[in-house]
């Protein structure tokens, strides 16, 4: 399809910079290399990882060379007064410290035209409930990889409610432990099985 | 009773401790601290397969050595005998004598990282960054071995859980060593085995144990009982 995309794909940092950098000369606009190349690029990672051709390490080193991309279409992008798919606020819920798998989902969702706010690991209801007024965010992703912790994504969703941002911001959960049955009892609009079903679940919640 | 065990490699010392001192005869099947990494549908189909497998003309009862596990334990059952399991997220609340008493620990101190003498000296990781260098090459491999090992940044303690079955202090001193090479604080804390007693005793009250009937299936709660028995299955 396109050096940039094949970067991409192939998780090859140095070559996505390289490949998004000629086109950006050659007259390229920013957007056009987004929603072109990047976003399919990332939508095939994603489709790979679902048939298990692709795993974890192909889906962090794709999201690097995506950034690595990113990095220079994104100042580009801002002063193109380019819409985001969406604006999202991300993070491990409370107590939780883990964060590979939030990383990913946010490395997708970026990938896939979406302005992220990443809030990093054991954030309190409250941080979410903060982040997601200063960003007008629509959309809120929620992670726990312990069952210990999961109860905090019920504490967090309450809070949102609480602040009566539901009406703003739709909210899905994933992480190993968690399930579409506790997604459902806890009240959330969605959860994602995985990272790569993630991008597909923001963009529906968001439409 | 006869009981058969089966349990986490990880729970080796304190799991044998309990059976030499239990009033039955238990007999223990150990499986990999590995399934701890597969997690979730992987290690419950594997549990399955070894619970399954026990014969049920020669035990009254299947205990299990694990705790919720990440959900690793979800969806289980047992088809002919009952399974008894104690209610716990994990291991760490088994070695700590009660959930309560880890919940309270988790919530003090955030960041910590805990070890055992199983989690010393079983399942040696794998030399993963030599792998990842020799698949994805010197750049790549060194970029998924940070990010891997990211979560470890949010760590700032280390905490051994001495259970007095030690024969020395040699694992305490391990464990003081990786936490000083790490740069995070130290701290021992004393381990308490009467989970452990308890579940190859027989003494399996309703508070701290679940018993699933033959035919029901272990399900997640996420609330204080952990775990629940439910429904009756094929």
């Amino acid at each position: 399809m396109s050096e940039l995309y094949d970067a991409i794909l192939n998780g090859n940092a140095p070559a996505a910079a390289e490949a998004a950098r000629q086109a950006l000369e050659g007259g390229a606009a920013a957007l056009e290399l987004v929603q072109s190349h990047m976003v399919p690029a990332m939508d095939e990672v994603g489709r790979r990882f679902e048939c298990e051709d692709y795993f974890v390490p192909e889906l962090l080193l794709a999201a690097r060379a995506m950034k690595a991309a990113l990095a220079l279409i994104r100042p580009l992008l801002a002063s193109s007064g380019a819409e985001a798919a969406g604006r999202v606020v991300i993070g491990t819920v409370k107590g939780d410290l883990h964060d590979i798998g939030k990383n990913i989902v946010a490395s997708m969702l970026e990938g896939g035209g979406f302005e992220i706010t990443d809030l990093g690991a054991d954030v309190a209801p409250e941080k979410f409930v903060d982040a997601v007024r200063a960003n007008r965010a629509n959309l809120v992703c929620l992670s726990a990889l312990l069952t210990v912790t999961m109860p905090s994504m019920k504490t967090t969703i309450e809070a949102l409610s609480a602040a009566g941002l539901r009406g703003q911001a739709k909210i899905m959960v994933g992480g190993a432990p968690v399930t579409q049955r506790y997604a459902d009892e806890i009240g959330a609009d969605g959860y994602g099985e995985n990272a790569a079903v993630a991008v597909a679940l923001a963009r529906k919640l968001c439409a | 009773m006869r009981l058969k065990l089966i349990s986490c490699e990880v729970l080796y010392r304190e799991m044998c401790a309990a059976a030499a001192r239990s009033p039955h005869q238990v007999d223990i099947e150990f499986l990999p601290k590995g399934l701890h990494d597969l997690g979730g549908e992987s290690m419950r189909a594997w549990l399955q397969e070894a619970v399954d497998g026990v014969d049920a003309t020669r035990y009254e009862a299947v205990l299990l050595g694990y705790a919720l596990c990440g959900n690793g334990i979800a969806g289980l059952m047992s088809r002919t005998l009952p399974l008894v399991i104690p209610r716990a997220h994990d291991c760490i609340a088994l070695l700590m004598g009660s959930r309560e008493r880890y919940r309270s620990y988790f919530e003090n101190n955030p960041g910590t990282c805990f070890r055992s003498t199983g989690w010393l000296e079983r399942g040696e990781d794998l030399d993963q960054a030599a792998l990842l260098i020799a698949r994805y090459g010197e750049d790549n491999g060194r970029y998924l071995i940070e990010q891997f090992n990211g979560y470890q940044r949010n760590y700032r303690q280390l905490a051994y859980i001495a259970t007095g079955l030690e024969p020395d202090g040699s694992f305490e001193q391990r464990a003081r060593e990786e936490a000083a090479r790490r740069g995070w604080q130290f701290e021992t804390i004393h381990g308490d085995l009467r989970l452990f007693e308890r579940l190859v005793a027989g003494d399996w009250d309703e508070s701290d144990f679940l018993v699933v009937p033959p035919g029901w299936r272990v399900k997640p709660t996420y609330d204080g009982g952990i775990i629940k028995r439910e429904g009756r299955g094929p």
